[in-house]
């Protein structure tokens, strides 16, 4: 087990115990996420697949700290993330986690260069630093030139480089990232996928991908499948090769 | 940690920027509500100014000084004796710069009688003296008929009009005054009508006979002793002081407090103090009941504002912002709205008051002329007058507006759980 060069010791990156998530109760109670206990450990690039509603979504809101587990328990580097108090955990996902939502969430009174730097903003990195890492990521992506234009004025796949480029500036310990490629043509979702593999060789980041995407799915070295919140299946492989189970029809 | 806040302001003002339609249309109601507030205020401060000036110059003066029990006896055997009357005067002058101080005279006031050959009415008599009196004396300016006193008048005497009507007296008849002298007696003294004034406050119109000092203590035999002594100041603002360094200096020569009580207007007329301070109090009320419901507005915005954004903040939380700089920036929001916007309010309401209506408001279409307000009287052309201590009460209201109305907005927002804002669940 290697240390994250970030981490506080051999923990692993994330680490679930039978861990549940259920929404309503009675006849009415939906069980997102069953009894799923996996270990990530730092710098894994891991791609979640699944269908529509297989719990990918709220599995990686759990682990992020976003939403409380209804049983189990949920580590990250070690940590007992539903044991945190709130501020705790925010600081955590300051501090440690970079987030790619599905649906962009960028900041609308931000421009694309403030939205990228949010987080290194909070943190407390001086200007220069911020500029200087935003430029060179932006370039990277195809984002040069779009600096001071508000989300509201860039395509949906700008926005979503934003959204990645927001999540892994600063090299955070870990990325949750929620169909990064969504919205994104090959060229595009190739360089962020590029940035992404860099980050995680020479940095040690740790991945977690939700996806649906084929091309993600094949740079990945660990494919876990949930089916109806159930890890239906978790397996190492070798970069660039996608194995056949992974595309295959829910049996019902 | 600052430069959380930083980004945290940032968002604020930009948000804020991003709604301006929204922004303005709640700030206008609360603009309105505070320039409303300020310019009623500077009216009611215009008019307790004059309110003030009129019942000072009436007589009592911004400090009034009398022997402490002529304060409840009113009889001339508690006055004050013609020692201690320079000596008081001599302190005035000493406490009082040359731009500060206006007058300061002594008075003969004693109550008593006023008969005509038809009737009989009691009167306050007052020894006036008019030289010193002349320009500051409110009943100088108020004389209808004939003329005010002069330096040379011995036996002449101004009169109220009601005086003048019970008595059936016109200029140029007698009059007899009779009061209690300084043996105690009952003294008579034979006047002329020379001046009719009309103040517009009934009682002392009624009530009021005025005639020469020199004569007032020569007909009660006081010598150069007097009952009080008016100090009349350029303006109210450091009467407080004043009366203070009187009473020091007096102190200091051994005439006060056993001999003379030294009192700034307000303790002297406590009606009227208390009239104007049940004033304020009232108009306050009800435009903070005004203020209230523009509240309850800018609430209603703001928490639409959060409720409209709750994706947004859910996102804030998810990349680490907690729960304390969520709801920071709602306040921010709340505070930079209410805070322009009672910036602007008094802006408003400065620029009616001492630009719109700088040449005062006429209210006299509500009284039919002059107004009289606990004793005292005022023209009904009212200058607005912004006071410091109104400035202060307006300001804090805006800040505690701000405040209040976003709490509960801020509190909202600091609920929002990330993963249910963002409806990301699958």
């Amino acid at each position: 087990m290697t240390p994250h060069p970030n981490g506080d010791g051999p923990h692993p990156a994330v680490d679930t115990h039978e861990l549940w998530k259920i929404f309503g109760e009675g006849s009415t109670a939906v069980h997102a996420v069953q009894n799923v206990s996996i270990a990530i450990e730092p710098g894994e690039f891991v791609a979640l697949c699944g269908p529509s509603g297989s719990g990918k979504t709220t599995l990686v809101n759990l682990i992020g700290g976003l939403t409380d587990p209804t049983r189990g328990t949920v580590r990250v580097d070690g940590r007992d993330v539903g044991a945190m108090s709130e501020r705790a955990r925010a600081q955590l996902r300051l501090e440690r986690i970079g987030f790619v939502f599905q649906a962009y969430n960028l900041l609308p009174v931000l421009s694309a260069l403030e939205n990228a730097e949010f987080p290194l903003m909070l943190r407390g990195a001086g200007r220069e630093e911020r500029r200087r890492e935003v430029s060179k990521l932006f370039e990277h992506i195809g984002l040069g030139g779009l600096e001071d234009r508000r989300p509201g004025a860039l395509s949906g796949g700008q926005q979503q480089r934003v959204a990645v480029a927001r999540a892994v500036l600063g090299a955070p310990a870990l990325v949750l990232a929620d169909e990064p490629t969504a919205n994104l043509d090959t060229q595009a979702s190739d360089n962020l996928l590029e940035v992404m593999e860099v980050l995680n060789r020479e940095r040690g980041v740790t991945f977690i991908f939700c996806t649906h995407d084929p091309r993600v799915m094949r740079r990945a070295r660990r494919i876990i499948r949930l089916v109806d919140g159930h890890v239906e299946r978790d397996a190492e492989k070798e970069p660039g090769t996608l194995p056949d189970w992974v595309l295959e029809p829910v049996d019902t | 940690m600052m430069e959380r806040w930083v980004v945290v302001a940032r968002i604020a003002v930009r948000n804020v920027r991003r709604q301006l339609r929204r922004s303005v249309l709640t700030s206008s109601a609360m603009v309105l509500g505070i320039a409303l507030l300020m310019f009623v205020r500077a009216l009611e401060g215009g008019a307790h100014l004059m309110y003030v000036d009129t019942a000072t110059r009436m007589g009592t003066g911004h400090i009034a000084m009398e022997h402490p029990d002529y304060i409840g006896s009113q009889d001339v055997e508690d006055r004050i004796a013609g020692a201690d009357l320079d000596r008081a005067v001599q302190a005035v002058r000493a406490s009082a710069g040359p731009d500060e101080l206006v007058a300061v005279f002594p008075r003969v006031n004693v109550g008593g009688l006023a008969q005509s050959a038809s009737s009989s009415i009691p009167v306050r008599i007052g020894g006036v003296d008019p030289t010193l009196e002349r320009d500051v004396s409110f009943f100088a300016d108020k004389v209808v008929e004939g003329r005010y006193l002069e330096p040379d008048d011995r036996l002449e005497a101004i009169i109220g009009a009601g005086v003048a009507e019970r008595l059936r007296l016109e200029l140029g008849s007698r009059l007899v005054l009779m009061a209690a002298g300084s043996g105690g007696e009952l003294e008579s003294q034979l006047v002329l009508v020379t001046g009719i004034f009309r103040t517009g406050v009934p009682e002392v119109d009624r009530g009021v006979v005025q005639l020469p000092l020199a004569t007032a203590r020569e007909w009660l035999e006081l010598g150069d002793d007097a009952t009080s002594v008016s100090v009349i100041l350029s303006a109210d603002r450091r009467t407080e002081a004043i009366a203070s360094a009187i009473r020091q200096r007096l102190d200091q020569a051994g005439v006060a407090p056993e001999g003379l009580a030294v009192r700034p207007w307000w303790e002297a007329m406590p009606d009227l103090h208390a009239g104007l301070r049940a004033d304020a109090v009232q108009t306050y009320i009800m435009l903070l009941i005004l203020l209230a419901i523009v509240a309850l507005a800018v609430v209603n915005s703001i928490l639409m504002a959060v409720l409209n954004r709750t994706r947004e903040f859910g996102v804030l939380r998810a990349l680490g912002l907690n729960r304390r700089s969520v709801g920071g920036m709602v306040m921010a929001e709340g505070l930079i709205l209410t805070l322009a916007s009672g910036l602007a309010g008094m802006l408003l309401g400065l620029a009616i008051s001492v630009g719109l209506f700088r040449d005062g408001v006429d209210i006299s279409f509500l009284f039919g002329g002059d107004v009289a307000f606990a004793g005292a009287v005022v023209d009904p052309v009212i200058p607005p007058a912004i006071l410091a201590s109104d400035v202060i009460a307006i300001i804090s209201i805006v800040v505690a507006m701000g405040i209040l109305a976003t709490l509960y907005p801020a509190w909202q927002a600091t609920r929002i759980e990330p993963a249910e804002a963002m409806k990301t669940d699958e």
